[in-house]
């Protein structure tokens, strides 16, 4: 009986343990699946564009203050001494600069001070050696990240970085017999098990750092006791099949460490810059225990949460780590001594979205989602913040003053209400400095730069004018008169925006005025396919028949394609590809992806150069002449655009260096009731005064190939003394009349004897 | 004898008419050099301009270190401060012979060109760019 009962017994034992052992060889190989794959999923970063800063730079201050809070600098009283701090005075700006580190350009942090007068950089020079800058490159500011479903945030570290303070403050806080047990503690273990059956419940876990691993990576949070034994079994798997160093490298990078709005903080080195804005190798003594305080419960001792309770968790730290005598006397007094100072953190909002989701459908092409949220990419973007932020609030202001001005705009229901877009460009390398899709992106994520298809009315003008100049010049004279014409059997009749008696204007006055009779005749002269293959050869995608309205913009165009047709007019004759992506780096800092600007060569240098000087005569003189007394007084050159019933409103406007483009109108297609010159253009005008350091005020250059004449503004021919308003103009070169005036021709006699003679030798 | 006399006459009365007729407004062609040596005084005291240079300078010696993305990056941010300057695009069209696109240097070379037209030295050097260009075309 006793044989018998031992002879089972044994046998259970024995399968008990066969078990056991099966058990393990499968917990084995999960150990070695989880940590032989990527251990964790870091999510992909989008950076703007570095900021330039240069003496005599114009700035709007309170846009660059908040680059500068962006950036994550931070404002003290004394004269900076660590990276990231910064001291405002009246007329100076002391910073110490944060390093740079782009797939271009690495450059360590220093002191600089940079002097301001009359809302310009005076000069730039480095407080630690006294030397002139003249040009000073800010570091990429965060724009967003890919996260995946965790929504975590994590700066990995190897464990050559980390401090030996911060590495045994994380003993004394949570297993101080690390180094000496085999990922299991039986005297922890006793101690929880008499806590636990003494309490009668499971209070005290006693678990070890690698026990906590093991939890994190492999289990519920669950508190039983068969997930207690699995969590042995994999700590002792976990000891067994990596080094103590290691272990401790994977620890400290996996741990949760606090909350940033949504978003989780693991590792230390995330926590680092998270509460002291510092690398882990740079937290002092009494800062390390703080972070290893925090491990036992993130949110509770936050310093962000509470002072107090924080203070005292990180004095217990330091006391249990100079009872292990890691830390001497002098040491703890020291830090039991320094305050309690985190950096305060600005919780992500959601910057650029419409941009951020213009850069992923590239993005998307590269890359899969999954990737994006895992691999932990630095990707770079031609973004520019302070752009950014200015065509925000001047959609925002100029939306709101619209609906303020006439009552009809206003609706209630959000997704109702009165809309606009902007994409600013700068016209030579198609980078887009800002791109704002609709008002307001919680309410509709519908992009009305990229995906959006409008008529442009005319602001198609220019295209139109173009096609013609191979047959016109700009004082060629046009039909301003009413006429017919049959558009698929039907009869159109276009009418001018209000009655004019002018039945005959010059191509330049009927440009500048914006008139619908003249540029009909002018396609129908120019040929209506003609205009379209101009068109096309402009890359815009939308369908165009070589309809009379397409002389009237009467068809739809997606708003950016639209920018960059006149980028060509800016960028003497080449076109940009619209640039959003510049680079896309791996976690090694290897260039995955690169993307320069991309430029293809349209009409002639001359061709633009004609172009730009009609379109500024629409700021000068003609539909956009508004523009001078909103404040803008350099040159700029540019087009209004209104559509049938006002259902859109338009303004392109570029100078040498940069182009923005404005829409204002319903999704629903309902009238704005007010033209580009009264919707669209104040957007523009308010956007470019704040945005003074993408202004040169420069003029357009004259290329080669280009006439500039004096013709007299009523004939055209070239003007003689005694011609009225006698006005400059540009020619393509062999096309400016050379004939003088003949109205205002006052030569008396004399002249038409000279007339006579020169016809008489000529017949000779 | 008489046709020759009449043709005095007449160039007589022209010399009169012609002081006497209505004077043609002032013509002026681009390459008034007055006005271009102020607009190029007056760019070398915009800020942007002195920038510029400072990039413009790190690209050449990009271009020449062999580091044609790098220089690349920079040139295009040196355009964008001042895209009137030619040397800009010789550059740019240098580095994109470097990395062996043809059609790129082509476009940048011909805006080199544009732009230095001016400048004799310059101009040969951008000539020559031109047929290294047509070199790599082939």
């Amino acid at each position: 009986m006793l044989k018998r009962f031992i002879k089972y017994t044994l046998l259970i034992l024995v399968l008990a343990i066969a078990a056991l052992a099966i058990y393990s060889g499968y917990l084995y190989a999960q150990v070695e699946k989880r940590f032989s794959a990527r251990r964790w999923s870091i999510p992909s970063t989008v950076y703007s564009d570095t900021t330039l800063l240069y003496p005599g730079q114009h700035l709007d201050s309170s846009l660059f203050n908040e680059k500068l809070a962006s950036l994550g600098y931070r404002q003290v009283r004394h004269a900076p001494s660590q990276k990231g701090e910064i001291r405002i005075g009246p007329d100076a700006l002391d910073i110490f600069l944060n390093d740079l580190k782009t797939p271009w350009t690495r450059r360590e942090g220093f002191p600089v001070r940079i002097t301001l007068s009359e809302a310009a950089i005076g000069t730039i020079r480095r407080m630690d050696s006294a030397e002139t800058i003249p040009i000073l490159e800010l570091e990429p500011e965060e724009i967003m990240q890919f996260f995946g479903q965790e929504r975590e945030r994590r700066q990995l570290v190897s464990i050559e970085q980390v401090p030996e303070h911060l590495i045994r403050a994380v003993m004394a806080a949570e297993d101080h017999r690390f180094f000496e047990h085999f990922g299991v503690d039986w005297r922890g273990i006793l101690r929880a098990v008499v806590t636990n059956l003494r309490t009668g419940a499971i209070r005290q876990g006693g678990s070890t750092l690698t026990q906590q691993l093991a939890k994190n990576y492999f289990l519920t949070p669950a508190r039983t006791i068969t997930r207690k034994i699995k969590e042995v079994i994999l700590s002792v798997i976990i000891e067994l099949k990596y080094g103590k160093r290691e272990i401790l490298e994977i620890y400290l990078n996996e741990i949760y460490l606090g909350q940033k709005g949504s978003v989780a903080i693991n590792g230390i080195g995330e926590a680092s810059y998270f509460y002291f804005g510092k690398p882990v190798k740079h937290l002092t003594l009494s800062e390390a225990a703080i972070i290893a305080g925090l491990i036992k419960a993130p949110n509770h001792y936050s310093p962000y949460r509470d002072i107090a309770r924080c203070n005292s968790r990180r004095d217990a730290v330091l006391q249990a780590m100079h009872r292990w005598e890691w830390i001497t006397e002098t040491e703890l007094q020291t830090a039991l001594q320094e305050p309690i100072k985190a950096v305060g953190f600005i919780v992500a909002e959601s910057k650029a979205p419409y941009f951020i989701d213009y850069l992923t459908e590239q993005l998307n092409t590269l890359y899969r989602p999954e990737d994006l949220s895992s691999l932990g990419l630095s990707i770079y973007t031609t973004l520019d913040t302070q752009v950014q932020r200015a065509a925000e609030k001047a959609l925002a202001e100029g939306l709101t003053r619209l609906e303020s001005l006439n009552a009809e705009l206003q609706r209630e229901a959000p997704e109702d209400k009165l809309q606009g877009a902007i994409v600013v460009m700068q016209p030579k390398t198609g980078h887009i400095l800002a791109l704002v899709g609709g008002r307001n992106y919680s309410v509709s994520q519908f992009n009305r730069i990229s995906q959006a298809r409008r008529q442009p009315g005319s602001a198609f003008k220019p295209i139109v004018y173009l096609s013609s100049l191979s047959r016109f010049t700009p004082t060629s004279l046009l039909s301003n008169d009413p006429k017919t014409y049959t558009v698929n059997g039907e009869p159109w009749e276009p009418q001018n925006f209000e009655p004019v008696t002018e039945y005959t204007v010059s191509l330049k006055d009927a440009l500048k005025k914006s008139y619908n009779l003249a540029t009909v005749d002018l396609a129908m002269q120019t040929g209506l396919e003609h205009i379209v293959d101009t068109a096309r050869r402009f890359h815009f995608s939308t369908p165009i028949k070589p309809y009379p309205s397409v002389a009237l913009g009467a068809f739809e165009v997606v708003p950016i394609e639209l920018a960059r047709a006149y980028c060509v007019f800016a960028a003497e004759g080449v076109q940009p590809f619209p640039l959003s992506l510049k680079g896309v780096v791996d976690e090694n800092d290897k260039i995955l992806e690169q993307q320069h600007l991309n430029i293809e060569r349209l009409i002639t240098p001359a061709e633009a150069f004609v172009m730009t000087r009609m379109l500024q005569d629409v700021v000068k003189e003609g539909t956009a002449r508004s523009l001078e007394w909103r404040g803008v007084t350099w040159p700029v050159a540019g087009k209004t655009g209104t559509t049938n019933d006002f259902r859109d409103a338009w303004f392109v406007g570029y100078t040498p260096d940069i182009l923005a483009l404005v829409w204002v109108g319903f999704d629903n297609g309902d009238p704005i009731k007010a033209t580009g010159a009264a919707a669209a253009l104040p957007i523009w005008a308010d956007l470019m005064s704040a945005i003074p350091q993408y202004r040169s005020e420069a003029d357009f250059n004259m290329p080669d190939g280009v006439e500039k004449i004096v013709v007299c503004s009523v004939t055209g021919q070239r003007a003689v003394a005694g011609c009225p308003g006698p006005t400059e103009v540009y020619f393509l070169a062999g096309r400016a009349p050379t004939e003088d005036c003949p109205l205002h021709d006052k030569g008396g006699f004399a002249g038409k004897i000279i007339k006579g003679v020169k016809g008489l030798i000529d017949g000779n | 004898m008489g046709i020759k006399f009449i043709q005095i006459i007449l160039v007589v009365l022209l010399a009169a008419g012609l002081a006497a007729c209505p004077k043609p407004m002032l013509q002026e062609t681009p390459s008034d050099a007055a006005e271009s040596v102020t607009a190029e005084e007056a760019a070398k005291e915009n800020p942007r301009v002195v920038a510029s240079l400072q990039l413009t300078d790190q690209g050449r010696r990009l271009v020449e270190d062999g580091k044609p993305d790098n220089a690349i990056r920079v040139l295009e941010q040196a355009v964008s401060l001042h895209p009137a300057n030619g040397q800009n695009y010789y550059y740019l069209a240098e580095a994109w012979l470097m990395k062996g696109y043809a059609s790129q240097a082509k476009e940048f070379n011909q805006l080199a060109e544009i732009h230095l037209k001016a400048d004799r030295e310059w101009i040969i050097r951008v000539a020559k760019q031109a047929d290294r260009i047509t070199e790599l075309e082939k």
